[in-house]
């Protein structure tokens, strides 16, 4: 949770210790982006501290009785019927999977991974409780889960490529392999929502457009994004868990992002000789 | 100081009462949400109240026939309808939604003496639909009492009291279930 915040703040600061070390004269740019930054994170402090607000003040509904508007309920996955995914790289049963490609890449001095393909991929599926189960159409949530699968290929630590990487490297016309059918530093990443995983979730209750009229309420709604409510947010992490991320989230976005505006505007001052 | 000081310090002062200022904002829009959540959900509460309300004449008309000797036990219905739908202030409602659900738990309890009831269609399923309300209306009056918990905790709890008695807020009263529809319905053969 508090990755975000920490590392775009490292990642700047790591940046202007280096322009302030080789006293370059691109200092004034790096400053700016640092500044927008350092605003952004700010920004983002005072959103994460709203969402923060609304889960710690969102009590928790039992689907049965879902009320149409902002909801928090838990439950587990039960797919919709024949409406299960495969993950990109393991294959596995789910009804949601996101995922990245990476490759090892020499930038001069430097070397690191970077990102060459993403994609993600979802189905409706239902949240069930003890008291029943409601639709749920995680489009445009903020998903939140941890890594699921993570495979290499390629350099010191590759191993051989498994055939379901193979074949999706195939559907995007790309190959393991590069110049002289030397293995390319590949990195594949993935995330999933299982059926029977457990979710939290935050979102709107709204009229689910595939039933005309249930005698069963919660057959009658769908959670989905809001129209009028943006907080839209699925974990797999028990409500104090998300509360918890949350925290430090809010603190890092807003003394992070603080800090960051003071240390470059300090460092734009300090090059135009203004101090 | 040369301006450069000046303006660092002034922009860590800006920061400050910006998260500040963000902070107070954010427990007065909390708040306001939270009053606000307390009147959805009892709205929600009413909703479920009136659809039972308007189920309860089907059902006294389809028991009727079989529970001649029953007079008492369906006077009671009627009259915690009446009171229902005369109910205007919060306390009144909940009051009447009491009678209602002890009413009809003892209803419920008296047609088990009835086969040929328990038999009839329409009355199964009057009966399923009335149960099904009922749950509902239990899980919206827990949902209600953390709303209102919530809220009563937060406009007690430091910093928020402060914003709170800025704001006039006060308690909110729970739903409250009373001793009679907490005992069990007693049945008479």
């Amino acid at each position: 949770m508090l990755y975000l915040p920490l590392l775009t703040l490292f990642k700047a600061n790591s940046i202007l210790l280096t322009v302030f070390k080789a006293g370059s004269s691109d200092l004034p740019i790096y400053a700016l982006v640092g500044f927008v930054i350092g605003i952004f994170l700010f920004y983002q402090g005072f959103k994460w501290m709203r969402q923060k607000q609304l889960i710690e003040s969102t009590p928790t509904s039992k689907i049965r009785s879902l009320a149409m508007g902002l909801v928090e309920i838990f439950g587990n996955v039960i797919p919709s019927e024949g409406k299960i995914l495969k993950s990109p790289f393991s294959n596995s049963d789910c009804v949601y999977y996101r995922y990245t490609v990476e490759e090892y890449k020499n930038h001069g001095k430097r070397s690191q991974w970077d990102t060459i393909m993403t994609g993600d991929g979802r189905e409706l599926f239902f949240l069930k409780d003890d008291t029943g189960m409601v639709l749920v159409d995680s489009n445009g949530a903020e998903i939140d889960i941890p890594q699921d699968n993570q495979y290499q290929t390629g350099g010191l630590f590759g191993k051989p490529v498994p055939k379901t990487i193979e074949s999706f490297l195939k559907t995007k016309n790309a190959s393991a392999t590069g110049f002289l059918g030397i293995g390319r530093q590949l990195r594949f990443t993935e995330w999933f929502i299982a059926p029977k995983d457990k979710l939290y979730i935050l979102g709107t209750a709204a009229d689910n457009p595939f039933v005309k009229t249930s005698s069963r309420n919660e057959e009658n709604i769908i959670i989905k994004k809001g129209s009028n409510e943006s907080t839209y947010f699925i974990s797999d992490k028990s409500e104090a868990q998300v509360l918890s991320g949350f925290k430090w989230k809010v603190w890092g976005g807003l003394l992070g992002g603080s800090a960051l505006i003071l240390i470059c505007l300090l460092a734009l001052l300090w090059f135009f000789k203004v101090l | 100081m040369g301006f450069g000081t000046d303006l660092i310090i002034g922009v860590a002062v800006l920061l400050v009462v910006l998260i500040l200022g963000g902070w107070i904002a954010g427990i007065y829009n909390s708040l306001v949400r939270l009053r606000n959540d307390i009147k959805k959900s009892w709205a929600n509460i009413d909703v479920l109240l009136k659809q039972r309300s308007d189920e309860l004449p089907k059902l006294i008309a389809s028991v009727k026939g079989y529970m001649k000797h029953e007079e008492g036990v369906l006077t009671k219905l009627t009259n915690a309808r009446t009171a229902f739908l005369n109910a205007k202030t919060t306390g009144q409602i909940a009051d009447a939604d009491n009678m209602i659900t002890g009413a009809l738990k003892s209803l419920f309890a008296v047609a088990e003496n009835y086969p040929n009831l328990k038999a009839n269609e329409n009355f199964i399923q009057l009966q399923n639909r009335i149960s099904g309300l009922e749950n509902e209306l239990a899980d919206r009056r827990e949902f209600y009492n953390d709303t209102v918990n919530t809220f009563n905790i937060k406009i007690q709890s430091f910093p928020d009291m402060f914003v709170a008695n800025f704001m006039a807020l006060k308690q909110e009263e729970m739903f409250k279930v009373t001793e009679a529809e907490r005992a069990d319905v007693k049945v008479e053969f």
